[in-house]
């Protein structure tokens, strides 16, 4: 696929450059949108081109799940354990004190745990990717692919995507278990709730379907990172200085994309 | 046989191939010579469809490449191999992994359905010729520049391509490595007999492994010739490229 960048140089058309500056702007995120979603289009009627990169499929997975399995253990046993102080904090004096335990599991399998990895991972997994990919750009690497005969959005772009949609969910239900195990030692360490007490409420509040959509999320928001990632790798121009500000603008977009998307699907799917 | 017919072709809205038209026969050497920036790698590129012309025709084998459908682009490219200017190695695989990707290509369907141990074979073979033996275990990153071109020429020669592109094969190599490689190319038509356009701007190499030429200039073709064409040619574009391009080898030399 040939390289285009979008609106890069659109003529001035002579209005106030208030209405200038937001047509351009207004053309080129539509071309981007256009190129994303064309890109992701050819993904998918190309899969069966990805069998070639099969290997590539489970060194993504172990990149993006692997290797994020550190940061997730620091993130959700903290989250769960400031989750649990906070609430026995908030709601100490006036109601039981195995309402945190409800507390605690709800806001983790609901938001707190699906939102912070992915905010965290858009950084980490985002990043990595768009560099990983804009570099092989400008090095001309994605040509070479294409030069031998392989599809380089299939050999390049399917695997890390499907890793992630494959790979979020699972760190999100790693995620989940540890802050529940972070907010059981937040409220017996600090907030001195007896730990049956603190079970009991988890007990009491724990539906299957929010578990069930906070995964729904981590599919989501794992698609959004690693399609968003790949689209600024493999459509980077403009040498070394292009994949710093691509990768820059992969962390930006992805943070934005997930903390949209979030409020749309707790407004559609709650 | 690759016919380029009027070739037109801008980034940005700066022209670089102004109606580019070039035959390569069968089993030729083809130099294209022209200076830096002047769209010669632009133009490869073109050949094999990695970038769209805004105008003209290429055929290969009397297949018109702008007309195919992507699969069976894909199944062109099978027949070219490419040597890039910057070797374009991918820096998480090793050296021996760079050159057998070449052969896992399209394996679903093409006839090169090789075994792991026939693709260890077919590589280290490759790495030898081009005096790279044993270093399948290596990582580009500890590989020098010209090293790292010859991997790049493994990878491309590995499939035993009908047709070689080569990227200004010789820049920021040694004399000595220069010489190689171009021994290289030479064998590759005189053994195997592939078509071969080689892109340069280094005059030398050009005539050592040249058959024909043809000087880009200001994006168009400047003259296209044998050797002693281009040197007795009259026309002063041609002589005042030619006298400037040995007059700045002579100096490399010296």
């Amino acid at each position: 696929m040939e390289v285009a960048t979008p609106a890069a140089s659109a003529p001035r058309t002579g209005g106030p450059l208030v209405f200038d500056a937001i047509g351009r702007h207004t053309i080129s995120f539509l071309e981007h949108l256009g190129m994303y979603f064309g890109l992701i289009w050819w993904m998918v009627r190309n899969l069966r081109n990805a069998r070639e990169s099969s290997a590539n499929f489970f060194s993504q997975m172990v990149q993006i799940g692997n290797d994020s399995i550190p940061i997730v253990i620091f993130v959700s046993t903290f989250v769960g354990m400031v989750t649990a102080v906070q609430s026995a904090y908030q709601l100490y004096s006036w109601i039981p004190r195995s309402v945190v335990g409800g507390l605690v599991i709800k806001s983790v399998l609901l938001e707190l745990t699906p939102l912070l990895t992915a905010l965290v991972l858009a950084g980490k997994v985002g990043a990595t990717i768009t560099a990983e990919i804009g570099s092989m750009r400008v090095t001309e690497q994605v040509d070479a692919l294409e030069a031998m005969g392989f599809d380089s959005v299939s050999f390049l772009i399917t695997p890390r995507i499907l890793a992630g949609v494959v790979m979020f969910p699972v760190l999100v239900v790693f995620g989940d278990l540890l802050a529940v195990l972070g907010g059981l030692f937040g409220a017996v360490i600090v907030a001195h709730i007896p730990a049956g007490a603190f079970v009991a409420g988890m007990k009491a509040s724990f539906l299957t379907r929010d578990a069930l959509f906070g995964l729904t999320k981590a599919t989501i928001f794992g698609y959004t990172i690693t399609s968003i990632a790949s689209y600024q790798g493999y459509y980077v121009a403009g040498g070394s200085a292009g994949v710093g500000k691509a990768t820059m603008a992969t962390v930006v977009l992805t943070c934005l994309a997930v903390v949209i998307l979030d409020f749309i699907l707790a407004s559609t799917l709650l | 046989m690759i016919t380029i017919r009027d070739i037109w072709k801008s980034f940005d809205e700066r022209p670089i191939l102004r109606g580019v038209s070039i035959d390569v026969r069968d089993r030729e050497t083809l130099v294209v010579l022209g200076r830096s920036g002047g769209g010669k790698s632009v133009m490869l590129k073109i050949i094999l469809g990695l970038l769209k012309p805004d105008a003209g025709s290429i055929s290969v084998d009397g297949s018109d490449v702008l007309s195919m459908t992507y699969p069976r682009l894909r199944e062109l490219r099978f027949k070219f191999g490419f040597l890039f200017q910057g070797a374009a190695l991918f820096d998480s695989l090793t050296v021996g992994e760079n050159v057998a990707l070449a052969l896992r290509r399209g394996r679903a369907k093409h006839e090169l359905e090789l075994n792991e141990t026939e693709i260890a074979e077919r590589v280290s073979y490759a790495l030898d010729v081009v005096g790279l033996k044993n270093t399948e275990r290596a990582m580009p990153a500890n590989l020098s520049g010209g090293m790292k071109k010859r991997v790049g020429l493994a990878r491309a020669i590995v499939p035993s391509p009908r047709y070689m592109l080569y990227d200004e094969p010789t820049t920021g190599l040694d004399m000595e490595t220069a010489d190689e490689i171009n021994v290289l190319i030479n064998d590759l038509r005189t053994k195997l007999g592939v078509t071969s356009i080689v892109v340069t701007h280094d005059i030398h190499s050009a005539f050592v492994v040249g058959d024909r030429f043809a000087i880009l200039d200001g994006g168009k073709t400047l003259m296209t010739g044998t050797r002693t064409e281009i040197e007795n040619s009259t026309d002063d574009d041609v002589r005042k490229y030619i006298s400037s391009s040995l007059s700045t080898s002579r100096t490399r030399l010296t």
